[in-house]
Formats: C-alpha cells, sequence, structure tokens
C-alpha cells in the first residue's frame, strides 16, 4: 500500500513536471504567509514548518509560517478566505475543514468555492482505538459488551467524527456516549487514562499498538489500516462514510494558474522526497506521502464535499 | 445611605453579573445550557460562562451586603495616579498605531519619488521597510515614556528608545528568519 | 536486564552520547552541553518580565528539531536542553519577581509578596539566596520522588480519578483559590469568575465563537500570554510607574541602599527555613502529581501552609508574611519548584502534560518520534532492552545534571541577574513594557494580541487600584478552559446524568470540600469584620 502509494506520487510528480514550463518561472512576489491551522509544535504544526523550510532552500522563496488556529480550522479558513490571491499567502490545515466543516456551519458563510486547493501531502490511519486491557480484539468485542448491556463511552475530535460515531452505533444497536476531546492526542490520552472506552485516533496510536498496549479494533478509512491489516473496516460495519481526510494545503480562490501549480509542484515534491526531512516525518508519523494536486485534487474535494452532505445529513436524522 | 468603596465595588459587579447571566450571555451565544446532539443530551454553551457569572455575583452580593462593616481607613484612590496611567496606556496604544501607518506611508512617499509601485505587504519582511514602523514606535513610546516619568523631555531619553529598539531587532529578528517585529505580522 | 542496568544505561547515554568537544581527550557529550545551554538560557528568560520558560521552549523547539533531526539519538539533546530551561527559568522567574515586584512566571507571584518587600528593606541578595535555596532543594527533593514513584503513583491516582471526579478536583482548586487568596473572599470570588469569564471568552464547541460579539479578533479566543501577562505585568508595571511618578517630587523618596553585612545564608536562617522547605516540597509534590493542577495551586498552598506555621512561630520581632519574611519566600519557591519533577510522573507513565512545560517535552517527544510518553515505558523487559526505559532514565540523568549545575553555579548566575537592580527603574519600566509587548507581538503576531494586551492591563491595574488579587483571575483563566472540557466530557460520558459531581463518593467529597471552603472563608470573612467594628 505504501509503496503503491510512493509509485503514484511519483509518477504524478513526473507527469506534473512535463506540464510545468510556465510553473517553473514563476516567483512569489513577495514572502509567503502561511497559516497553520494547528497548534505550534505539534506533528502536523512541525509537517507544515519543515515543507516551508525546504522550500526556501529549494526555490529561494521566502516563506513565513504563521500559526492561525481554532475551531477545527475554521478560524485559518476566515483568515484565507480574503486574503490576497497572487500566490503569497497559502494557508495548511486537514481538507475536511473545507467540505464537512464548512458544510456543519453555514452561518459562517464559507464555501469550498472560496478557496484554491494546491496539494495534499498526507492521509491519516484514522482507527478505532481501545486499550489492550479491555481484552477486546475488534469492533465486534465491544459490540458484543455493549448488547450485554455495558454502556460505553466514545472519545472522539471533532463533529465529524461524533456524526460517524453516531451512525456506527446506530448501525450496531449500540447507544454510546459520544464524548468530545480537543484533539487526536487528547482522544489519545482519555483512552489510557481509561476516560473513555474507545476513541478515534489517526495514527498517533502506533507505537501503543505495536507495543501492545492499545488496540486498533477496526480501521475508519477506506481501505485496512497497515498497521493492523485484519481489524475489520468500518465500511463492513454499516457505517458509510469512511474517514479520508489529508493534510492539505490551499490558497484564496482566484490564484493565477502557473502559481497554482508552481506551489502545489513543489510541495509534492518535497514530501515525496524521504531524503528530506519534511518526506522523513510523512513516512514515519502518516504512513507515506498521499499526494494530490490540480484536477485529481478538485475532484477528491468535489467527492468529500458530497460525502460530507450525506454524513451530516445521516447523522441529523 | 452612602455606600463604601467595597459596596460600591460589590454593586457594579452584581449589575455586571446580572447583565451577563440574563443579558450578554443570551444575545451571544448560539446554544442553551444544554443542547441535544445526536440524540445524546450535552453541556452547550451558554453553560460555562454562566457558572463564571454566578462566581461574579455571590462575590458582588458578599460584598454589598457586608463590604459597609468594615471600618478600616482605606486610603483615597489617587485620581491624579488614575490620570496619569490613563495617560501611559494612551502613549502605547498610540506607538503601536504608530507602527501600523510608519512603513505603508514611507513606502507611498517612496513610491512619488520613485515612481516605482511597491507594495508594503510585500516588502514586509525586507529590510530597511520592515524596521521603520517598529524602530519608530518603539523609540517614540520609551522616550515619551521616560519623559513623562521624569517630568522633561530629554535626548538621553531618545537615545535608550533607540538603543531598546536596536536590543529587540537583535533579540527577535537577526537570529530567527520566521519571527516578525510589529507591525509586518498584521499585512 | 535489572532495574539498575536500565539506570546505568540511561545515566551511559547522556554522559556518552555523541561527543560535541572534548577537554584533555576526555569528550563531553553534546547532551551535557544542551543542558548547560538550556539552563543558562531558562535563568536568563525567566529573569526577564515579559519572557518565561513556555515562551523560550517554544521557540526553541523547532529550532533545535531542526538542528538534531528526526532520529532517536535527538532526543535526549533536545529533551535536555527544554529540561535545562524548564530548572532554570523556574529559579530565574523569582529574579524580577524580587527585584521589580513584577512576576515573570504566573507562579512566582506569591514570590513578590515577600521577596519584593526584602529588596525594599535592602536584602535583595538575601531573597535571592533564599529563593535559590529553596527553589533547588524543593527540586531536587520532587525529582527524587518523581524517579522512585513515576512507575506507581501516577497509575495509582489515575486509576481513581475519573471524569467526573477530575470535574470536581478542578472546582475544589478553584473555590479554594477564590477563597483563600488576596485577603477577601468576595473579591477572590469576583476575580475568580472574571477569570472564568476570559477563558470562555470565543471558545466553545458552537460554531459561533461565543460572547464575542461578532468581532474577528476574538474569535480563536483571548491569547493566553495577552490575558495573563496583560493582567499581571502590564497592569503592575503600569502601577508601578505611577508611584514612581507620584513620588518622584518627594525628597524621602528612599534610595534602596544594600545592608552590607547579613545578606548570606547562615546554617540559622537555613535551619530556620528547612521546616518551611520541607513543608513545601511535600507539597508542591503531591500536587505536581495530580495531572493539570499547576505550580500555581502548589505555591498557592505552600505559601498558605508557611503562614500558618510562621503565625505560631515567629518572633516578635521578625517581619510579617507579607513584610519581607524570609520564610514567605522560601515557602512559595520550594513549592514551585518542587512541582517541576512530580509534574513528569503523570507526563512519563501516562503521557498527560500536567504544565506547559511538560506539554513541551511532550511535544518534543512526539516530533522526533522514538518516544512515546506512557504507559508503555516503564516496562521493565529483561528479555530485550526497552529503549524508551533507557531514554526515561536518561531524562532522569539530565534532571540531575541540572539540579548540579543548578546547586553548583545556578546561584551565582541568578544573582548575576541582579545587575539589573542598578538600572534606574523610569528607565527600566518603559522598556521592560516594550520588551513584554513585542515578545507578545512575535509570539501571536497580531495587533490584536497587543490591543487586548494592553485591555488587560489596564483591568489589572484597575484592581490593583480596588484591592482584587489578579491571582484568583489568572488561576480561572488557566484552568477555565479544562475545566468547561472536563464537565462536558463527564456529562457526555456518563450518558447524561445532571448528577454525576454528586453521586460517586470521591466527586461528591471534592464538591463537599469546595462549598465548605468557601462558606467558612466567607464566614470567616464577615466575623472578623464585626469583631473589627465591635472593638
Amino acid at each position: 500500500m505504501k509503496s503503491l502509494l510512493k509509485t503514484f506520487a511519483t509518477a504524478s510528480v513526473v507527469a506534473l513536471a512535463a506540464t510545468a514550463t510556465v510553473a517553473q518561472d514563476w516567483t512569489p512576489p513577495g514572502p509567503i504567509k502561511m497559516m497553520v491551522a494547528f497548534r505550534a509544535g505539534g506533528g502536523a504544526d512541525t509537517h507544515a514548518r519543515l515543507i516551508a523550510e525546504e522550500l526556501e532552500k529549494r526555490h529561494g522563496w521566502q516563506i513565513i509560517p504563521e500559526e492561525v488556529a481554532g475551531r477545527g480550522g475554521l478560524n485559518m479558513a476566515i483568515a484565507l478566505k480574503d486574503a490576497p490571491a497572487d500566490g503569497t499567502v497559502i494557508g495548511m490545515a486537514v481538507s475536511t475543514v473545507f467540505t464537512y466543516v464548512m458544510e456543519a456551519s453555514p452561518s459562517a458563510g464559507l464555501s469550498l468555492d472560496d478557496y484554491t486547493p494546491l496539494a495534499t501531502t498526507a492521509a491519516f490511519q484514522m482507527g478505532v482505538v481501545a486499550d489492550a486491557s479491555r481484552g477486546w480484539k475488534t469492533i465486534d468485542d465491544a459490540f458484543s459488551a455493549a448488547q450485554d448491556g455495558e454502556q460505553l463511552s466514545f472519545g472522539v475530535a471533532g463533529p465529524q467524527l461524533a456524526d460517524m460515531a453516531y451512525l456506527l452505533g446506530e448501525a450496531n444497536g449500540v447507544d454510546f456516549n459520544i464524548v468530545s476531546l480537543r484533539g487526536g492526542r487528547a482522544v489519545l490520552d482519555a483512552i489510557t487514562a481509561g476516560d473513555v472506552d474507545m476513541g478515534f485516533v489517526a495514527g498517533i496510536q502506533g507505537k501503543g499498538v505495536a507495543a501492545g498496549d492499545l488496540v486498533n479494533l477496526a480501521s475508519a478509512i477506506s481501505e485496512p489500516l497497515d498497521q493492523s491489516p485484519d481489524a475489520p473496516l468500518l465500511l463492513d460495519r454499516g457505517l458509510e462514510f469512511p474517514s479520508n481526510g489529508r493534510f492539505i494545503f490551499a490558497a484564496p480562490a482566484g490564484i493565477p494558474d502557473e502559481a497554482r501549480q508552481a506551489i502545489s509542484d513543489a510541495i509534492i515534491a518535497v514530501v515525496s522526497d524521504p531524503e528530506t526531512e519534511a518526506g522523513a516525518l510523512v513516512d514515519r508519523a502518516f504512513g507515506g506521502p498521499a499526494t494530490a494536486s490540480g484536477v485529481e485534487l478538485d475532484a477528491f474535494m468535489q467527492d468529500d464535499l458530497v460525502s460530507s452532505r450525506a454524513l451530516l445529513e445521516a447523522a441529523s436524522q | 445611605m452612602s455606600l463604601s468603596r467595597d459596596q460600591k465595588i460589590g454593586a457594579f459587579f452584581l449589575l455586571f453579573a446580572v447583565l451577563l447571566v440574563f443579558v450578554w450571555v443570551p444575545l451571544d451565544v448560539d446554544s442553551g445550557y444544554t443542547v441535544q446532539v445526536r440524540r445524546q443530551v450535552s453541556v452547550g454553551d451558554a453553560f460555562a460562562p454562566t457558572i463564571a457569572g454566578v462566581f461574579v455575583l455571590i462575590g458582588g452580593l458578599f460584598l454589598l451586603v457586608f463590604g459597609g462593616t468594615r471600618d478600616e481607613p482605606q486610603e483615597p484612590i489617587d485620581f491624579l495616579a488614575l490620570r496619569f496611567a490613563g495617560l501611559l496606556f494612551a502613549v502605547y496604544v498610540l506607538s503601536f498605531m504608530m507602527m501600523l501607518f510608519v512603513g505603508p506611508i514611507a513606502v507611498l512617499v517612496s513610491n512619488l519619488l520613485t515612481g516605482m509601485e511597491q507594495e508594503y505587504r510585500l516588502l514586509r519582511d525586507a529590510a530597511p521597510w520592515k524596521y521603520l514602523g517598529f524602530a519608530v514606535g518603539c523609540t517614540f513610546a520609551i522616550t515619551s515614556t521616560i519623559s513623562l516619568l521624569e517630568g522633561r523631555f530629554s535626548l538621553r531619553a531618545v537615545l535608550i528608545g533607540l538603543c531598546a529598539v536596536l536590543a529587540m531587532i537583535a533579540i527577535y529578528d537577526l537570529p530567527f528568519d520566521d519571527l516578525l517585529l510589529p507591525p509586518n505580522g498584521d499585512v | 536486564m535489572g532495574a539498575l542496568d536500565y539506570i546505568w544505561m540511561g545515566i551511559l547515554a547522556v554522559l556518552q552520547g555523541p561527543e560535541f568537544f572534548s577537554i584533555l581527550g576526555v569528550g563531553v557529550s553534546v547532551t551535557i552541553v544542551m543542558v548547560a545551554l538550556g539552563f543558562l538560557l531558562g535563568v536568563a528568560v525567566g529573569a526577564t518580565p515579559g519572557l518565561g520558560g513556555p515562551i523560550a521552549m517554544a521557540i526553541s523547539l523547532p529550532i533545535l528539531v531542526s538542528i538534531f533531526g528526526f532520529t532517536p539519538d535527538a532526543l535526549l539533546p533536545v529533551m535536555g536542553f527544554l529540561i535545562g530551561i524548564m530548572k532554570g527559568a523556574t529559579i530565574g522567574g523569582a529574579v524580577p519577581a524580587i527585584l521589580f515586584n513584577t512576576p515573570g512566571t504566573p507562579d512566582a507571584y506569591l514570590t513578590t509578596l515577600d521577596g519584593y518587600p526584602m529588596t525594599e528593606n535592602g536584602e535583595a541578595r538575601k531573597a535571592l539566596r533564599v529563593a535559590h535555596f529553596s527553589s533547588v532543594t524543593g527540586d531536587t527533593f520532587s525529582d527524587v520522588v518523581l524517579i522512585v514513584c513515576a512507575p506507581f503513583l501516577a497509575l495509582l491516582v489515575e486509576s481513581y480519578l475519573d471524569l467526573p471526579e477530575k470535574a470536581a478536583l478542578l472546582i475544589l482548586s478553584l473555590s479554594f483559590i477564590a477563597a483563600a487568596v488576596g485577603g477577601s473572599p468576595a473579591k477572590g470570588l469576583i476575580s475568580t469568575g472574571l477569570g472564568l469569564l476570559a477563558a470562555y471568552i470565543g471558545t466553545g464547541e458552537d460554531f459561533y465563537p461565543r460572547l464575542t460579539g461578532g468581532s474577528e479578533a476574538l474569535q480563536s479566543g483571548l491569547p493566553l500570554v495577552s490575558v495573563i501577562l496583560g493582567a499581571l505585568i502590564i497592569g503592575s508595571v503600569i502601577y508601578e510607574m505611577t508611584t514612581y511618578w507620584r513620588e518622584r517630587g518627594r525628597a524621602e523618596r528612599a534610595q534602596r541602599q544594600q545592608k552590607r553585612q547579613g545578606q548570606g545564608l547562615s546554617f540559622a536562617l537555613i535551619r530556620k527555613l528547612l521546616p518551611y522547605i520541607g513543608r513545601s516540597a511535600v507539597a508542591g509534590t503531591i500536587i505536581g502529581a495530580l495531572p493539570g493542577i499547576g505550580s500555581t495551586l502548589a505555591a498557592t498552598i505552600g505559601y498558605a501552609l508557611g503562614r500558618a506555621r510562621y503565625a505560631k512561630t515567629k518572633h516578635p520581632d521578625d517581619p510579617e508574611f507579607g513584610q519581607g519574611a524570609p520564610e514567605g519566600v522560601a515557602s512559595t519557591e520550594a513549592a514551585n519548584s518542587s512541582v517541576s519533577g512530580a509534574n513528569l510522573i503523570p507526563v512519563l507513565s501516562l503521557g498527560i502534560p500536567g504544565n506547559a512545560a511538560a506539554v513541551f517535552l511532550i511535544l518534543a517527544a512526539e516530533s522526533i518520534g522514538g518516544f512515546t510518553p506512557g504507559p508503555s515505558v516503564f516496562k521493565f523487559t529483561t528479555d530485550q532492552v526497552n529503549p524508551e526505559l533507557v531514554i526515561a532514565f536518561g531524562l532522569f540523568t539530565c534532571m540531575f545534571l541540572a539540579n548540579f549545575l543548578n546547586w553548583t553555579v545556578g546561584g551565582v548566575i541568578m544573582r548575576s541577574m541582579g545587575v539589573m537592580t542598578r538600572i534606574p527603574k523610569q528607565i527600566l519600566l518603559p522598556c521592560v513594557l516594550m520588551l513584554t509587548l513585542t515578545a507578545i507581538y512575535v509570539q501571536e503576531t497580531a495587533m490584536a494580541a497587543v490591543w487586548i494586551t494592553l485591555a488587560f492591563g489596564v483591568m489589572g491595574y484597575l484592581m490593583r487600584v480596588f484591592g482584587i488579587s489578579p491571582l484568583p483571575f489568572m488561576v480561572a483563566f488557566i484552568l477555565g478552559g479544562r475545566l468547561e472540557e472536563t464537565l462536558r466530557q463527564a456529562f457526555s460520558a456518563t450518558g447524561s446524568d445532571p448528577w454525576f459531581l454528586l453521586n460517586n463518593p470521591i466527586a461528591a467529597a471534592f464538591m463537599g470540600l469546595a462549598a465548605l471552603t468557601v462558606i467558612i472563608a466567607l464566614r470567616q470573612d464577615r466575623r472578623s469584620s464585626f469583631s473589627e467594628r465591635k472593638a
């Protein structure tokens, strides 16, 4: 799977490089402000900063990262929307900010059309995780525990995962107590501390699972998890919506085509190169690059928008 | 009946708490004390601010009711000092306003002189432009404050202001690529 | 592979790491150098009002990670540097508190209460010596407890405290602080309420940022540094400035003369201080081991314990607490310093940070990889080496290395920061104010943060004028977000049970204590004011 992704990534870089003659000539008219929708110091933020450093090294652009965290990425999106669309302001967030989060908060008055997606860099190994001491092997053990009358709590970070947990419970006749926590790290902490019985965690469970302290009960993405290939897919347990968020770089709508292509190509080239620090981080923490740009990325975002609307619709019934 | 100072403080915060709980929170918070999402009742956004209001309310009420029983002499409020403090705050507000405008105005003037079409936003990380606003605002603030405190204007105050500017540039700007001095993060 | 083997390997990992330079053929490992550099930086930033350990860590972490890369070899140098900052800032924070009445860190606020009066009495160097001695004693004690207890204690604490108990414990801490700090419990309650309110502006679960009136600048909530530095530092600097200005004309304005005699730490004084340091160190260590309750509460409790003992045992000629008693400085410093070691108990054994410094250690571990703070760290595997356990003992070694520096040269470095007393106040204060505002801007890169800081500066100034302590405000502001989250989570996790705070024994006991603390404090306040009136 990993090598497949890499091949794909390399292929897309080669393909883009062939058509990128105009883009190569593009240079930003000034320093680039990179707004990062995550708290400084975390894996996501480090990933953005390392990409910025490598871009500076390779292209001589000047990039100034800035933390604009809060409200699931919406704060960054609001700041990005009205920024100058000349390639000097870009933002980094989870792709679902532009789909699910914006659809779920119509009062914010934002939509995917206000932005130009540039490139995705990495996907998440989102699993349903429980502490090994529970003795559960798969999600089915949790379901039977619930059916035996145990009240189970389910930790989630953000309303989209809460919707998914709710629908998962509904499809399997379980009424989870859904506990909303601030970020994946907090969910993992709550699982370890026994505050919640299980929760959605997107990759940082790796070491705990390897050590045998945690168990991936199920995969919440559309394929098996790299680390626990035997864990069942939630898609096979009645939940129609996979978690398919990725790290994404975006610009305001109306950015010139050559700027879009130049920045996208540059970012993808950096994360696809395991020799760079950014590439090494993506390999280690996020199971390898998951890149997309241009038309392919537009299609990915449109699909996610449709799926997000359906998820909201289903969860509000 | 005249109220003691503590009673007045109590009355003020009592009123504040009542306004907070019955006006501000209902008008400026989207959800109620509890909300029903996904068939589960959970705590809404109005709950915690109301708790905050209750703390203020109890404290204010207690001060109002019992705050007058203290006979201990209270130091009178020094209104001259209050006004001086207001002046100091005004200096700092003004100095940061200057930081916002000096750079762009300098670019405008330079454009008029040279006929170029430069934009401060794109020059915000290029010397000397990036230092202009900070240097002017910072020197102004430090010079004025020293002068106010000493009751006279002196060249020494200006020099100290300039030295402080250089020191802060040396701490925050020179060693780090990604740190921005005021006002360069806002443009 | 026994426990002793692991300890030895951890020590060797620090001492024999990649060589940085060698003296007379003896290699000095890069980790040792990084601990020392971090310690120096820590003292300097701790002593600089407006800076502080967390800010220094936040800025240096990305730089360190870029320098050392993402290999397990990077863990000890980077985390050693952060530990150095943490320890250095703890003693450094007392310097501005004692010399300028401007606490560099929230914990140092209580140090100002006796430290600054000592400076005014011409005993600045003595105050700094007391602070250093108490701080380093408390810190070392706490580290020993950490190493002995980490595998056991935190697991025990955590297994008894579930979400409802944690929420109740937070309420108990807030009630205690409101009632106990700042003389008047009614004003303490007001201060606490305002702090909670500030924590709730612009935060919350809804997509509409509550209580912001639609303002974009407030939508991500009030920046932590703006509110805390505004209310504490800006407010007090402006207050100092007005005081200076009012007294400028008066001839009797005392030039602070350093007394020639009695600035050292005599054994008699150390003997007198030790009971205070001991109590505070124990209290601070216990509080530090509870996740999420920081050194501010420890300092508060340490100070309260010290004051209670002092009232009973003090000599009639000795200064009161709050008027320059060395015991006050010792109680506070020992308590807040002894939090830092114990705070790593839940971090290392459960991965749950208890304070900002711990957060940065976790972030460092996470961005570098190869070390996940959590239960898996303390697995004493015998058949094969558990590399994380080696790192854990390596970290302990770094802590003792930093302690060694602290005992030997820490005092000298710390007192050398006292050179700042020579700078005239009317020059120093404006520069401190500007440095603080610039530091906040550099952190937040938004003018809005500066305006918010100035606004809270006005509030902090007025609170001082009207005799309302800003400490409960600050603690409530820091704990507010966590309190609301824990309440929400506990409510959800118990299946929306409205009585979740009362229907399990531990939570109910905490809640009962909380109510009792406030009621007793209010009644006592009333009684004392009645008796004053009769007298």
